[in-house]
């Protein structure tokens, strides 16, 4: 990963801060065919739950692309933060002072990040919380402030499969009611590859319903979230 | 430097590799290349129904391993105008390697059973691995059997551990009885060369030039091949037709190298050679293995002159150490288990006449095996299933008969469980009133039995349909089973019922391909015999029995079934190789038992089979359910 920054610095330089011009644009929701397009399924890795004080450590991400998870075109990243107290969160995700060290400049990464996103939609679980936390990790860093579309995996899921017994709403839950083996939880990367494998799953299912843009696709979760809301009260 | 590099990939990579590094061909492959296929690879998702390749999709370009559920195969079969499926593809497996390496489209559908996540990787990655990674061209080019192999190499590697070094294939070829080789030049006709070949009785020639150098041979398997193939007419120069350059060895070598080369390049004769290579004589395969022939003979000769029990019991753990030996000659199962027969009928032969010359009950009769015995299946597990079969002699009544027979069947059960022969849990022995009984008694027997069956009462007799005489006058035991057959024959019914019950008895797989275990408190074990060969068998005896197959060998029905147009010869194969493996896998276990001073069994914990042979037994099993579903379509169950 490293390399494939530096790479891509040495072609990108002279670009200064606020220069997005040269930054793919985000995409808006629109007829982009679900066949076709291409998906970030993204999973950031924190110090904490409130992202008003806690910080991303670590960035995994997958593309799909026409309904299918290409390995090749993949983001795993450990961001250097050296300089905070990491010990609280430490235990769950498994990432020490020394990884860290050795992850890169943080400028860096993210405007390889944003570059390599080329503005597609982005996919998480729960992804009000990765949304929260990346959205300002950019404003910090790079003062970028443009708004990209994010679709919560965790809506995805529901409404195809509005039946399951999953026993639960965790990206755990849904894992296991599929039978995935994840590699590693709570590994950015891996999370972020079984989020993506779930997104297939639903993906899968979308086709067969007849839901075949995005925009189809973010209006039926629009639908379903309603439908959720009414029938709380 | 490996571990540091190994942390550089990112980790999903590592993950892929770690998945593949669980399952062959790629745990022989190395970490550069599985690398190269987690990088390249994509992750694509199948629903449950989804059509993941049809031969409708043109030519393959795309080499997928199944990353978690199943891939089944479904062909149309015509003639009964239904989809079967062919073959099951579950986690770690690939497809299509006939049709990728072909470079033509699939000829099977390729459909997804449940939730189904498949790797795959494109044309040129994959020629990129077949390019460079020698396990893994290996496995594309020979598929499943080059796993076999690796299997079979294990079964003989781990008992020639157990035979220790004493033993004779450690002898130098030299001292084999080398003939004076039979040889020609380059320029004789194949004619002639083979009637020199028929004038002194040898399946082979070599071809040497004038220092005595082989330059090739020729065999009787070469003659087959140009003549079916037409290569040319029978005046043809013989250097045109032979193998060039044949497998030498020096006459130092040992028995064991000349075998592990036989097996290894499939051929059956090696020449030996001096310093200077010049041809000093010829191995062939039967030379090698003829040692063993007479070990057998010897052992055969040994029990069958015993003068006591107390020696015949001795030379039971003989049979035990013949056994490993021939699992290490790479003798396969089913000869395996011919040869331990062969030597338990000795045994029962000779306890039989080691007390008729002590107390002769003076009444002929014939002495019936059942079961596994009968079908001449015997492992070192095994138990006694007998019966006598009498004629009842003038002015004497069949009750009369069975006063006399009955205390010598008695003594004889009773030293044939000293033998090691355990006796019959469900009185399946001559001491039984009920099985010492006269020919018209018996042919009584199987007339209720056939007319009057009850799937119930099936299910425990159904071994007495597998029946051979071991010892006394086998023309009763003929005219009986003409009669028997002949009424099977003739009663469908009693066919079906049959086929019912074999039916009943399923391999132990679950709907998702998992081992089903058996169902007594025991964790996690399989029974081999009942749960894994019995379906073979069972559904065998059926077919058999059905279409007038004689004799009792489940592998000879198989074959006999095969000639008569019943089974589909390539099925045929498969179920015999399967049925096979199981039984291999069943004598490793009880040779292991055995080494460890274990009571036999028949179970075992497919948590302690490599996934290797927890695939191959998987895939096995398999084989059985395809044989249940001919069982099912034929009598409609």
């Amino acid at each position: 990963m490293l390399e494939y920054i530096r790479h891509w610095l040495e072609k990108r330089r002279g670009l200064k801060d606020g220069d997005w011009d040269n930054l793919p644009s985000p995409k808006t929701v629109g007829d982009q065919l679900l066949s076709e397009i291409r998906l970030i399924v993204l999973d950031l890795e924190t110090t904490g739950l409130n992202p008003g004080q806690d910080e991303v450590i670590a960035i995994g991400a997958v593309a799909i692309t026409g309904g299918v998870i290409h390995l090749d075109d993949q983001f795993d990243l450990i961001l250097r933060r050296p300089d905070l107290d990491i010990s609280e969160t430490v235990l769950i995700h498994g990432i020490g002072p020394e990884a860290l060290t050795q992850g890169h400049e943080t400028e860096d990464a993210l405007l390889y990040l944003l570059d390599w996103m080329n503005g597609d939609p982005i996919l998480a679980y729960h992804s009000a919380f990765d949304q929260k936390f990346l959205e300002k990790t950019l404003k910090h860093q790079l003062g970028y402030a443009r708004n990209h579309v994010w679709i919560d995996v965790a809506d995805l899921l529901p409404a195809f499969f509005p039946n399951a017994q999953t026993g639960g709403k965790g990206l755990d839950h849904w894992a296991d009611f599929f039978g995935l083996e994840v590699s590693e939880r709570h590994h950015a990367a891996a999370d972020a590859l079984a989020t993506a494998e779930l997104t297939l799953v639903a993906l899968n299912r979308a086709r067969k319903d007849g839901v075949k843009t995005v925009k189809a696709l973010t209006d039926k979760l629009r639908y379903h979230r309603q439908l959720q809301n009414m029938k709380r009260f | 430097m490996a571990a540091n590099v190994d942390s550089q990939r990112p980790q999903n990579t590592r993950a892929i590799m770690g998945f593949l590094r669980e399952h062959a061909p790629f745990s022989s492959m190395d970490d550069t290349h599985l690398a190269h296929f987690a990088e390249h690879a994509t992750l694509r998702f199948f629903a449950d129904g989804d059509v993941v390749l049809s031969p409708d999709d043109g030519m393959v370009k795309r080499f997928y391993v199944v990353k978690q559920g199943r891939i089944r195969g479904e062909r149309h079969n015509e003639k009964e105008d239904r989809t079967e499926t062919t073959f099951e593809i579950s986690q770690g497996e690939c497809f299509p390697l006939a049709a990728l390496i072909g470079e033509r489209p699939t000829r099977t559908l390729h459909r997804a059973t449940g939730d189904t996540f498949c790797l795959s990787i494109e044309q040129d990655a994959f020629i990129t691995l077949f390019s460079e990674s020698d396990p893994f061209r290996d496995f594309c080019l020979r598929g499943v059997s080059s796993l076999l192999d690796q299997v079979n190499q294990r079964i003989q590697s781990n008992a020639m551990a157990s035979i220790g070094s004493s033993n004779s294939l450690d002898t130098p070829l030299e001292r084999y009885a080398l003939r004076n080789p039979i040889v020609c030049s380059p320029d004789l006709p194949v004619r002639k060369a083979v009637a020199r070949m028929h004038e002194n009785n040898v399946g082979s020639i070599i071809i040497t030039d004038d220092n005595r150098h082989p330059t090739g041979i020729f065999t009787l398997r070469d003659l087959r091949t140009m003549i079916a193939e037409e290569k040319g007419p029978l005046d043809t120069p013989i250097r045109q037709v032979m193998t060039p350059d044949p497998c030498r060895l020096s006459a130092q070598s040992d028995a064991f190298e000349a075998a592990m080369l036989m097996a290894e390049h499939h051929f059956a004769h090696l020449c030996v050679v001096d310093e200077d290579q010049r041809l000093i004589g010829v191995v062939s395969e039967r030379d090698l293995f003829s040692l063993q022939r007479v070990d057998l003979v010897n052992l055969a000769r040994t029990i069958g002159t015993a003068t006591h029990l107390r020696t015949l019991i001795s030379l039971r753990s003989q049979v035990s150490r013949l056994v490993d030996t021939m699992l290490a000659h790479g003798a396969d199962s089913g000869q395996v288990v011919k040869i331990i027969t062969t030597l338990n009928d000795v045994t029962v032969r000779r306890v039989l006449e080691l007390n008729l010359k002590k107390n002769d009950p003076g009444i002929p009769f014939t002495w019936l095996t059942f079961g596994s015995e009968g079908r001449q299946e015997q492992t070192l597990l095994t138990d006694q299933d007998n019966g006598i079969l009498f004629r009842t002699p003038e002015g004497m009544t069949e009750e009369q008969v069975r006063e006399k027979l009955l205390p010598f069947a008695q003594t004889v059960n009773q030293e044939l469980a000293e033998c090691g022969f355990t006796l019959c849990k469900g009185n399946i022995m001559a001491s039984n009133p009920k099985l010492c009984l006269s020919d018209r008694e018996w042919d009584d027997w199987f007339i209720r039995f056939i007319d009057a069956s009850t799937p119930q009462n099936l299910v425990y007799s159904s071994i007495f349909l597998d029946m051979r005489a071991v010892f006394g006058p086998t023309e009763p035991l003929h005219e009986l089973l003409d009669k028997v057959l002949t009424r099977i024959r003739k009663n469908a019914l009693f066919q079906k019922m049959l086929a019912g019950n074999a039916f009943q008895r399923k391999p132990p797989l679950t709907m998702f391909r998992n081992f089903r275990y058996v169902n007594d408190g025991k964790k996690h074990a399989l029974d081999l015999k009942r749960q894994g060969l019995a379906p073979f068998v069972e559904s065998v005896r059926v077919f058999a029995l059905a279409n007038g197959v004689e004799t009792a060998n489940t592998l000879e029905r198989m074959e006999e079934l095969s000639r008569k147009g019943v089974f589909d010869a390539k099925d045929a194969n498969a179920w015999k190789e399967a049925y096979s493996l199981i039984q291999a896998i069943r004598m490793r276990a009880h040779q292991e038992m055995l080494d460890r001073g274990e009571e036999l069994t028949n179970y075992i914990n497919p948590d302690d089979l490599n996934p290797l042979d927890r695939r191959i037994l998987r895939e096995s099993f398999r084989q059985a359910q395809r044989l249940q579903q001919k069982l099912e379509v034929t009598y409609q169950l």
